[in-house]
């Protein structure tokens, strides 16, 4: 590999540390094996402590029996799945990011999981996406109950009407 | 002599592409159905020698046109040639006769291999007649012009095959596929169409959109809610269904179907999409709510309908993929490469 490429390839690890969302991929013994600054920021626990170890070994409140059965048709069929917040609220219990101003308790999650293939094209590895949607989330449960108590105040309008 | 033989496909397109595959040293007449009685017909005039059978047809299927044959006690090599590449397809047509099962979009090397194997054709052996080319050339004048439509039609079955053969590995059920439909239809229509899918049950639905080379468009999976029971039985979810569990099966259904489906139509054109992230839309709604609310901004779209059902269960879904008018240009231009 030329210099360049190497510096780019660099750059370009530069950004997937740095991006602002979760990234972790895992073996098919769910070892992590990366694990980027979103991921060591918002644990508190930092790469080089995580790295080589399985993941329900250190964080033992993770659901594992639903993650191991999302999991499974990702190695198997070699197909990506996606997990929406409305479905589990969040996998990893981070923090609100805006602890300050934040109404929320914790960072509500949406979560992808990726088929990575090794050279011989068998899925040996995931990688798993967080991305933090707490804005969306409270904003979307605010709507939903400023909606029933307008249906509330109407039922009581047409009651006082009748 | 040329060898007689017959291709049953409902779809233009897929016949061309399996006669193209045909070897070109092989001396052959070609002979066309569009569907399984058509097929039956003209294997009791002509009597072919060689018969590739398309599963999913409208009128007779793959399976009917077995049937008739057995029943008939008609004599033909039969090589199924088929988008439902699931297991169970493979040994059922197996079992009722058919003496091989070749995956579409079908490819000239493995079609060779196929007729080499069972001693039906082969290159090397000296049974090889003078090169004619005169059958195929009268051929591609028999067959009425292949149209884009047909072009989609045969890349979303194709599509909907693989994706219809995860659902199963998935469910460990056999999945029955009806043919894709391939519609432009304007928004109205839409929402006529979707009413069709079903007027009274209430229904659950994810949208994932999609976008890649030129083409974007969104998945949308509009699920039976009388479907959830089943599903989470064939899925051995253990105690009550409440809302959040419809919401999980709903999602591994959608990743499977939208994913596999997504997939399959990518790989055809040689592109790749990316996916957004799924949403769920209108718990418990009626359908025509689904679309009401967003259906403004655009008057056009191309869509493909895809209707799977799960065999001797209560589950049926519909997924629907909308392109936008933009992404029509370039998805012509790519179809159009597979057709010449």
């Amino acid at each position: 590999m030329s210099e360049i490429d190497v510096k780019e390839l660099q750059r370009i690890m530069g950004m997937l540390r740095s991006i602002d969302v979760g990234l972790m991929v895992l073996d098919e013994d769910f070892t992590i094996k990366v694990w980027n600054d979103f991921m060591t920021n918002h644990s508190g626990i930092r790469g080089e402590h995580v790295i080589g170890t399985n993941l329900f070994d250190r964080f033992n409140d993770l659901p594992e029996d639903w993650l191991r059965n999302k999991t499974r048709s990702v190695f198997q069929l070699n197909n990506s799945a996606f997990t929406t917040w409305e479905q589990r609220p969040y996998l990893f219990k981070f923090n609100n990011y805006r602890p300050i101003t934040g109404t929320a308790d914790f960072m509500y999650q949406n979560i992808t999981f990726l088929p990575l293939s090794s050279a011989d094209g068998t899925v040996d590895h995931i990688g798993v996406i967080v991305y933090d949607v707490t804005d969306v989330a409270v904003g979307r449960m605010a709507l939903e109950q400023a909606n029933e108590e307008i249906g509330k105040l109407r039922k009581s309008v047409s009651k006082k009407q009748s | 002599m040329p060898t007689k033989i017959l291709i049953t496909d409902d779809s233009s397109f897929a016949r061309k592409q399996m006669t193209r595959a045909l070897p070109s040293e092989w001396d052959v007449e070609v002979l066309n159905a569009a569907d399984g009685k058509e097929a039956i017909d003209v294997l009791l005039k002509d009597a072919p020698k060689v018969m590739f059978l398309d599963l999913n047809m409208p009128v007779m299927d793959g399976y009917e046109t077995l049937e008739a044959i057995i029943k008939q006690d008609i004599e033909v090599i039969v090589i199924v040639v088929s988008g439902d590449i699931q297991p169970l397809a493979v040994q059922r047509v197996t079992e009722m006769g058919a003496l091989e099962f070749v995956k579409k979009p079908i490819n000239k090397e493995e079609l060779s291999e196929v007729l080499r194997a069972h001693a039906i054709f082969d290159l090397n052996a000296k049974v090889v007649a003078a090169k004619s080319t005169k059958a195929l050339t009268t051929l591609v004048s028999e067959t009425e012009k292949t149209d884009m439509q047909e072009g989609y039609q045969e890349i979303a079955n194709v599509a909907m095959g693989r994706a219809a053969d995860l659902l199963a590995k998935l469910l460990d059920s056999f999945v029955v596929m009806p043919i894709p439909l391939v519609n432009m239809i304007e928004v109205s229509e839409l929402r006529m169409a979707i009413q069709q899918v079903d007027d009274n049950d209430m229904v659950s639905g994810v949208c994932q959109g999609f976008i890649g080379a030129g083409i974007a468009g969104e998945a949308l999976l509009i699920f039976n809610e009388a479907s959830f029971e089943d599903i989470a039985d064939l899925m051995k979810y253990v105690g009550d269904i409440d809302e959040s569990v419809q919401v999980e099966l709903l999602m591994d259904i959608a990743n499977v179907l939208i994913g596999a489906c997504l997939k399959g139509i990518a790989e055809q054109l040689d592109i790749s999409f990316s996916q957004g992230h799924p949403l769920v839309i209108g718990r418990h709604v009626k359908v025509d709510d689904l679309l009401s609310q967003n259906a403004r901004r655009w008057t056009k779209t191309l869509t493909i309908e895809m209707g799977y059902k799960i065999e001797d269960k209560n589950i049926s879904c519909d997924l629907l993929l909308l392109f936008t008018e933009d992404s029509i240009k370039p998805l012509d231009e790519l179809v159009s490469y597979l057709i010449d």
